[in-house]
């Protein structure tokens, strides 16, 4: 009994004690304030780092490849083809490439015709490599995985036996074949009118497998193109509009912020010396 | 530009195609013994095949030299001193020409005929064995720039037994890859008793 009545005094008189000091340190405040001094700022924020960062998903690429439609209108190969491409932080592309190709082709010497007509499509992936993700312009490389099956017709002149005799010609319709190949892609794009960018790619093909037949093999695979290689050249130049309505979104991340006391600031503690300096200063010229 | 140019121009400059060097579709045959084991025939082997139809030849004879067929008129003998004479010979076609220390040999194939009949002669025994091949016959495109080669699929072949005793079937694709079609296993064995 005696003891809790000793606590009950030391509360009490801890609490007193603490009151008079907060009113008399607001009175103080009050007091300059009143006498036209600006308080003295005892917390300040620190502010570490502020960097602008890309949202993930930036929105959808179509784009239309035209260089296929001018290799139709010129040569014996060409193709329609279009592309839905995926932005993720303006960095990388998931993209999907749908087409339409056809060739018919005769050969000079041989006179061997060759006809085929069929969609395709590639599945693949772009990484912008500008280290400035924030422009529209773009440098990219990439890799596709490309895929026909279509049916094509091979005709030539009359064979002759040159030992038993006999002569006949030949012309074999719908030979049926799926191929698959692959595609390293190195390209550019620059925009040139608000969502409008244009852009070229060269890209390097490789077949990986055809189905053989007993009477041929694909002379051209819409898509791919010729295969007198294993290996191909191709490139694609396209116009293409950007779904992202030439904005990039972002947002600040990564900013540190800390409530620090203002006697532990460098800028303070220099703002100190200076003054603490200036202070010898005047004494010095007081002693003089 | 410059650079467009310029690999364009690599580019043409590295065109080539994959036209096969070896591009003569022939049937492979390999000899063997009856044992299995590959062997060398010693004499000379004529292949020739079966034709349908005859032929007007040319024989000229003088005693004290080789007769000499021909199938159109030479002149030249006559003026020699050589009897000519005409006669029908069967159309039959001379593939392989006295050929010695052969182990293997290939023999074109018909383009249109569903079977080939062909002649063996050989030079130290003078019985033939007659051996027929059915087969199929496609064309085959590698590239069109590479022109048309004749392919064949092998049925079925048979043979007579004079020096052969047995025949088969190897490989049935008959291409320009060279590989072996048909084995010819003939009498004896290499080092044995028969």
């Amino acid at each position: 009994m005696m003891m809790k009545n000793i606590r009950k005094y030391i509360f009490a008189i801890a609490a007193a004690v603490l009151t008079f000091s907060n009113a008399f340190g607001q009175e103080a405040d009050e007091q300059a304030a009143y006498n036209g001094e600006t308080p003295k700022p005892t917390k300040y924020v620190e502010v570490t780092e502020q960097k602008e960062h890309l949202v993930f998903f930036q929105g959808f690429t179509l784009s239309a490849d035209l260089y296929g439609v001018g290799a139709y209108l010129v040569s014996d190969y060409g193709w329609a083809e279009g592309a839905l491409r995926l932005n993720l932080k303006n960095t990388y592309f998931p993209i999907i490439e749908v087409g339409y190709g056809k060739v018919k082709k005769l050969d000079d010497n041989t006179q061997i015709e060759y006809k085929a007509q069929a969609p395709y499509a590639r599945i693949g992936f772009d990484m912008n490599m500008l280290k400035n993700k924030f422009q529209d312009n773009r440098l990219y490389v990439g890799f596709r995985y490309g895929m026909s099956k279509f049916k094509y017709d091979m005709s030539g002149p009359a064979m002759t036996d040159p030992i038993w005799g006999g002569s006949a010609a030949f012309n074999i319709k719908d030979i049926d074949c799926t191929s698959q190949w692959g595609e390293f892609v190195f390209g550019a794009e620059v925009r040139i009118w608000r969502n409008f960018h244009m852009g070229w790619s060269v890209r390097y093909k490789m077949e990986f497998s055809s189905t053989k037949s007993d009477y041929a093999k694909p002379s051209c695979i819409p898509g791919y193109g010729y295969t007198t290689t294993s290996s191909n050249w191709g490139g694609t130049y396209n116009l293409i509009f950007d779904l992202n309505w030439g904005k990039k979104k972002s947002h600040k991340r990564g900013v540190s912020v800390e409530i620090r006391d203002i006697n532990d600031s460098p800028v303070e503690q220099t703002d100190n010396k200076e003054s603490e300096g200036s202070e010898e200063l005047e004494e010095e010229e007081i002693t003089e | 530009m410059i650079l467009s140019v310029a690999s364009a121009l690599i580019l043409t400059g590295c065109y080539s195609n994959n036209c096969p060097l070896e591009n003569v579709v022939l049937c492979n045959y390999k000899f063997l013994d009856a044992a299995g084991n590959p062997i060398q025939y010693t004499g000379s082997l004529t292949v020739s095949t079966l034709m349908p139809g005859y032929k007007t030849v040319y024989i000229y004879r003088k005693l004290g030299n080789v007769t000499v067929t021909k199938d159109r008129q030479d002149s030249t003998y006559i003026e020699q001193g050589y009897t000519e004479t005409i006669a029908q010979h069967r159309n039959d076609t001379i593939l392989l020409n006295n050929k010695s220390g052969a182990s293997s040999i290939s023999i074109p194939m018909s383009y249109f005929n569903g079977a080939d009949t062909l002649v063996f002669a050989y030079s130290n025994i003078s019985l033939r064995d007659t051996i027929k091949i059915q087969h199929d016959s496609y064309p085959h495109v590698e590239l069109p720039e590479c022109g048309t080669y004749r392919y064949h699929t092998l049925k079925s072949v048979a043979a007579t037994d004079a020096s052969i005793d047995h025949i088969e079937i190897a490989n049935p694709y008959v291409n320009y890859e060279g590989q072996t079609n048909i084995n010819i296993y003939f009498n004896g064995i290499v080092g044995g008793e028969e």
